[in-house]
């Protein structure tokens, strides 16, 4: 998937002269996880590295994007967007309103997210419900390298600001590329198996998991439908609503914890949307509500193919 | 005596496999608890393995250059029958799964 994403970038940066990458050890270094590798090389001042202040590299990205470029920045890991906060819910989200307008906002901030990797808590955290619950900003993770591809070459061009967070328990994932752009549009989610059972929802590498998931489900008889929501927002409530009607039961699993998490947002959507098909309450399975627990326990936080089944399970008992 | 198998552990980063760059020991070597057996690459970093057992290697499963998935094997020991192994068991990928389900109407 690091390929992926470094291959998304290089086009962006050829295909448009406005395109800019920077932030912490991007250009020299290639990136902490080399998803810049070789680009400041091909394309000299574009790519620059910036000094360790979060903050900083976004009020740039907001300047650079007011006068007409198309910033790419990268925060190091999920823990370290916290800094940059300010300037993100005060400026980001809300210069192309606050204009107007006047200005677009086309910035693409890519934030390394998600536990998975044995790190500490600030590598390994899931930010995507403070973003999702700022208006004015968009908000999408790639669960594979093909998605990361598509995905990202897509941020880059939309004139919103996205917040693009990627699974790094992901970024070693293989898989053969198609350099074409994406069939989806912006704010589609993607079935990634179908069943008729229930249908488990999910997004970045946790996708991966509700796969296996549903593999297993298999040995036992049990058909489950994967959906990878893919862009948190916009949501795709068409295809959520779509899929769980059809099956009549559903189980969110995410990484986040669990209260006010956006599987909560997508449990009150099928209330509202989708109630009287639904054969069952929906399930959520998620982190606890606890700071992101130490290396060792990890396996205990995230949802694990038991959890999982579990939940799986009370929603066929209705 | 027992047999154990040392599979490539997950190196701690999510990664899926890694190339053997060197072995420090060879097949029908004693070997120590912690003793340095080689080292792998992956396309983080160049990492050493330590010996998680103490014992007699066996079989070394890949050669330098050989590419080897997380979960595979990759040195196998003769080691002494004894309750109580130091050091952590390098996780098994696949087989996670207890929970077995009911399918819908099912008693």
């Amino acid at each position: 998937m690091v390929q992926a994403l470094n291959a998304a970038l290089r086009q962006c940066l050829r295909d448009d002269p406005r395109t800019l990458v920077f932030g912490e050890d991007v250009g020299r270094l290639g990136g902490v996880f080399r998803v810049t590798d070789g680009l400041q090389d091909e394309f000299g001042a574009r790519v620059f590295d910036t000094p360790l202040a979060e903050s900083g590299i976004v009020g740039i990205a907001i300047g650079l994007a007011m006068a007409g470029w198309r910033p790419v920045p990268e925060i190091q890991f999920d823990g370290f967007s916290f800094p940059a906060l300010d300037q993100v819910l005060t400026n980001l989200a809300k210069y192309r309103g606050r204009s107007r307008g006047a200005y677009d906002m086309a910035v693409t901030l890519r934030v390394p997210s998600f536990g998975g990797i044995s790190g500490p808590e600030h590598h390994s955290e899931s930010p995507e419900t403070l973003y999702a619950h700022t208006a004015g900003l968009k908000v999408v993770s790639p669960s594979g390298p093909q998605e990361a591809f598509h995905l990202l070459v897509q941020a880059v061009e939309e004139p919103d600001p996205v917040i693009f967070l990627e699974p790094k328990s992901r970024y070693w994932a293989r898989e053969e590329v198609s350099m074409t752009p994406s069939p989806l549009p912006v704010g589609k989610a993607r079935i990634v198996r179908s069943g008729d059972d229930a249908t488990l929802v999910a997004w970045g590498a946790m996708v991966r998991r509700c796969l296996e998931v549903a593999a297993a489900a298999e040995e036992d008889g049990v058909s489950l439908e994967v959906l990878d929501l893919r862009w948190l927002v916009p949501m795709d409530d068409e295809t959520l609503v779509e899929s769980v009607s059809r099956t009549g039961r559903a189980v969110v699993v995410h990484e986040a914890p669990r209260t006010g998490g956006m599987g909560a947002e997508v449990s009150a959507r099928l209330m509202e949307l989708a109630f009287r098909k639904l054969r069952a309450p929906v399930q959520r399975v998620t982190g606890w509500d606890v700071p992101y627990p130490a290396a060792s326990a990890e396996h205990e936080y995230i949802p694990s193919l038991d959890r999982i089944l579990l939940a799986v399970q009370r929603v066929l008992d209705e | 005596m027992a047999e154990f198998v040392f599979r490539l552990p997950d190196l701690a980063e999510g990664l899926e496999d890694a190339e053997v760059v060197e072995w420090r020991v060879a097949e029908g070597d004693q070997v120590e608890l912690n003793q340095l057996l080689g080292e792998v690459q992956t396309s983080k970093a160049t990492v050493e393995i330590p010996s998680p057992r103490t014992g007699r290697v066996v079989r070394v499963h890949a050669q330098p250059g050989e590419l080897v998935r997380v979960g595979e094997p990759l040195v196998t020991f003769e080691v002494d029958d004894e309750p109580g192994v130091v050091g952590r068991v390098p996780h098994d990928r696949g087989a996670r799964r207890r929970v077995r389900l009911r399918r819908p109407g099912q008693a």
